[in-house]
């Protein structure tokens, strides 16, 4: 699979009309893997009479079976033994049910290129080492999720010299703990060395109400950053606006909006999405997104809404080539964004349906993922 | 948090509650009694203070995004209530009845465990309010995930009506803690689950031998359609109770069944009713999203399993109808996606009573002279509701809760020789 390495060990992440060709030569390869290798994926294939060698032009991709993230949380599709992958990783499962998803060794080794251009490219690596404040769960051996991995691996942008984190497992559970959050960070104030914190959004939100009703306001030094990553999940009835929330935590932590980094990604598309200087997502040269259309699921011209469907051919022990999410969103051309990048951006406006779906139909329950005893 | 006295108390609080329960329920049964009027006269009184919009800001932090107040206020009527006991138990129903040589008298079981899923809001509370007016001591284990709803009304309740208090116990108590639960299980007389399957297992496995249970499983539902062409009015009727349900409830449609073997006519049946629920889709743009999401994932699963071989999709705005090869009832894929299969009535009763402990609603479209004969042969099958196409999910004052009246079964007849 040496046009997935050509693809994510190319230059110029935002350029991506120069890497056009490499990323359908390695769709063709990544597609042709999985139907000799995945039975059910050859199956899906041939129902919608798909063969690799149709993707000829950037329009063919829209061809490739689209497979949604729903699908994965109710059938584990892999298409090598599980002793010659590197991992399995699942998702994080907020609605009760997860997908599983299988990570082969050539992907840490296309992802690593990857993850080093865009964090020197939105300035996440230093040599200047930092306090880690992970707002998100501490790994543990029980712990799969992708997201508690990947806000792991985020502490190592720069030599980490401690990490504190706000969900602790006690008896099992997980349990925040905001308190200590502002406890660490008050610490974190008169270290010498700049802190990082790490996490989801919606933790910091609540961290920084926490800190602003205790009265603490602390001024972090100056090279400190905000990396947040996975969403408000669970929490999305309390989600805030980002000018809100960076204000706020200015006003706390004196960490400025453009020390703010952004990331999006998902567990079936690993893609390293980083928010530019001003906060939208570019679409860099590993992945391709479609817009499709929630009637037809045929694709949308840009600047229209609808299900988002996220293309590339990074993973070859599951077959994640073309994933739909279960969320909506829109395209919008880079050119309209002030920080020069000029691939399109996405927009995410949100999940579809109302979250916590109740139902008594029987088995419905455990299809959508509800499987709770009771 | 849990409820007993009335009060909101702390979890820590369970286990002291908990040790000295046996001893206060068995204070209650020897010396209180509660009349259904009295808890019908709390209702009604908590009814007026909600109508009154003085708890609209407790019911906008508690009630799910798309639920509203109105929605709960029937199950807050002195109407309902008094229709309700008058249609399960008579006129009169705790009056003592004269036999040749003994009076029979109607009593509460006694004490009552309610397991109520958490796929309904508002369903602990009125799993509940069955047992107390019915007269029984009710200990509810409420689901995770339940925000505080149940707990607020039940309080509320007992604030309304201090008779009430010695009656209620809540507790949040999450299904791993064994222990506990089969020491709420070994207080019951009766244990009521609501919920799935797995669900219905574990409260059996809480339940000892001789404890009553009172199971109220998840069920499936579906359409019947026999005769030659049928009315628009009635399609569009089924199309709308399909998208506004969502395929989501006991009484969802699943499943359109044809009385022919024919296949060509089901293939003339989508094509003519595929433009009429995508026609109904326009108006549930809402949800349009998430069918084709559900429509499209049910499609690669029955292609991975083999099972989309010899079916036949029909599309329309997101909707869509799987014409299939097989007569068997099963879960449609949601959300204005459903099977369509042929099922002539010769077939009928052995297609249903494959799966006879799931069975609820049958929507009925067939000519008059048939309305009478297939009626029956539903009801032989084990359908327990019979309605037109647009009311599957309608609710009938002084129906059956799947073919039973649930006061009855939470009350028992206590003979006494004169």
């Amino acid at each position: 699979m040496l046009s997935r390495q050509r693809l994510f060990w190319m230059g110029r992440p935002y350029d991506l009309p120069r890497s056009d060709a490499a990323f359908l030569r390695a769709c063709r390869d990544n597609a042709a893997y999985h139907i000799a290798h995945c039975p059910d994926y050859a199956a899906i294939c041939d129902h919608f009479s798909f063969r690799p060698e149709d993707l000829k032009t950037m329009d063919d991709l829209a061809r490739i079976p689209v497979l949604p993230t729903l699908f994965f949380k109710r059938h584990a599709l892999f298409s090598m033994p599980e002793w010659r992958m590197a991992m399995k990783v699942t998702s994080s499962g907020t609605s009760g049910s997860f997908s599983r998803i299988g990570f082969d060794w050539g992907c840490i080794l296309a992802e690593v290129p990857m993850v080093l251009r865009l964090g020197f490219a939105h300035h996440l690596v230093s040599p200047v080492p930092s306090n880690c404040v992970v707002l998100g769960y501490k790994p543990d051996r029980d712990n799969h999720t992708g997201v508690t991995r990947t806000m792991f691996g985020l502490t190592f942008f720069s030599p980490p010299l401690r990490r504190f984190y706000a969900l602790r497992r006690e008896n099992g559970a997980y349990v925040p703990d905001l308190d200590g959050v502002a406890k660490a960070l008050e610490q974190c104030a008169r270290s010498p060395f700049p802190t990082r914190i790490v996490g989801f959004p919606s933790y910091l939100w609540f961290g920084l109400k926490r800190m602003e009703e205790l009265g603490l306001q602390v001024q972090l030094r100056p090279r400190s950053r905000i990396i947040l990553a996975g969403g408000w999940k669970q929490h999305a009835d309390a989600e805030v606006d980002k000018n809100v929330l960076y204000a706020l935590a200015r006003k706390v932590l004196g960490i400025p909006p453009d020390h703010v980094n952004e990331l999006f990604g998902a567990v079936e598309h690993p893609i390293f999405y980083n928010a530019c200087e001003r906060h939208q997502f570019h679409v860099p040269i590993y992945g391709r997104i479609l817009i499709r259309d929630p009637a037809t699921l045929e694709p949308l011209p840009m600047g229209q809404v609808g299900l988002i469907d996220l293309i590339s051919p990074l993973m070859t022990a599951t077959p994640t080539l073309s994933v739909m999410t279960d969320d909506l969103g829109w395209l919008s051309p880079g050119e309209e964004c002030s920080c020069g990048r000029k691939s399109p951006v996405l927009h995410i406006l949100g999940r579809v349906g109302a979250a916590g779906i109740t139902t008594c139909a029987a088995g419905a329950s455990e299809l959508l993922g509800q499987g709770e005893a009771f | 948090m849990l409820l007993a006295h009335g009060k909101l108390l702390p979890d820590s609080a369970r286990p002291q509650v908990l040790s000295r329960l046996r001893e206060e329920i068995d204070a209650t049964l020897a010396q209180k009694r509660l009349s259904p009027d009295l808890v019908v006269d709390a209702l009604a009184a908590l009814g007026d203070r909600v109508r009154a919009g003085e708890f609209d800001d407790l019911l906008s932090r508690y009630l799910p995004p798309g639920v509203t107040a109105g929605e709960l206020l029937p199950l807050l009527s002195r109407e309902f209530w008094e229709e309700k006991l008058r249609a399960e138990l008579g006129e009169d129903p705790f009056a003592p009845k004269e036999q040749a040589e003994t009076v029979t008298h109607r009593l509460p079981l006694g004490v009552l465990l309610h397991i109520a899923a958490g796929n309904q809001p508002g369903l602990p509370v009125y799993s509940a309010l069955e047992g107390l007016l019915t007269g029984n001591i009710n200990l509810l284990k409420l689901p995770h995930g339940d925000k505080g709803l149940s707990l607020a009304a039940l309080s509320l309740l007992c604030q309304t009506q201090p008779a009430l208090a010695d009656f209620l116990y809540a507790f949040d108590l999450p299904s791993s803690h064994t222990q506990e639960l089969q020491t709420l299980a070994g207080l019951a007389d009766g244990v009521v689950t609501w919920g799935s399957d797995a669900a219905i297992l574990a409260a059996r496995q809480l339940a000892g031998p001789n404890c009553k249970l009172m199971e109220w499983g998840h069920r499936l539902s579906f359409a019947y359609l026999s005769g030659e062409d049928f009315p628009e009015e009635d399609l569009a009727a089924l199309a709308e109770h399909i998208l506004s349900t969502g395929g989501r409830l006991c009484s969802s449609c699943q499943i359109i069944y044809l009385d022919t073997a024919d296949r060509a006519f089901m293939e003339t049946f989508c094509e003519g009713f595929a433009p009429i629920l995508g026609g109904m889709a326009r108006r549930f743009e809402s949800t349009r999203a998430l069918s084709s999401l559900y429509g499209h994932t049910a499609l690669l699963e029955r292609v991975v399993t083999g099972k989309a071989l010899g079916e036949k999709l029909f599309r329309d705005h997101g909707c869509s109808l799987i014409a299939c090869e097989d007569p068997q009832l099963e879960l449609s894929p949601m959300e204005g996606n459903v099977f369509v299969k042929c099922l002539p009535r010769e077939q009928l009763l052995p297609v249903l009573r494959a799966r006879k402990e799931y069975l609820q609603t049958a929507a009925l479209l067939c000519p008059p002279r048939d309305r009478a004969l297939l009626t029956d042969l539903l009801a032989r099958a084990g359908v327990t509701r019979i309605t037109r196409p647009g009311h599957m999910s309608a609710a009938f004052p002084g129906e059956a809760h799947d073919g039973e009246y649930p006061l009855a079964r939470y009350t028992k007849l206590v003979d006494i020789e004169r």
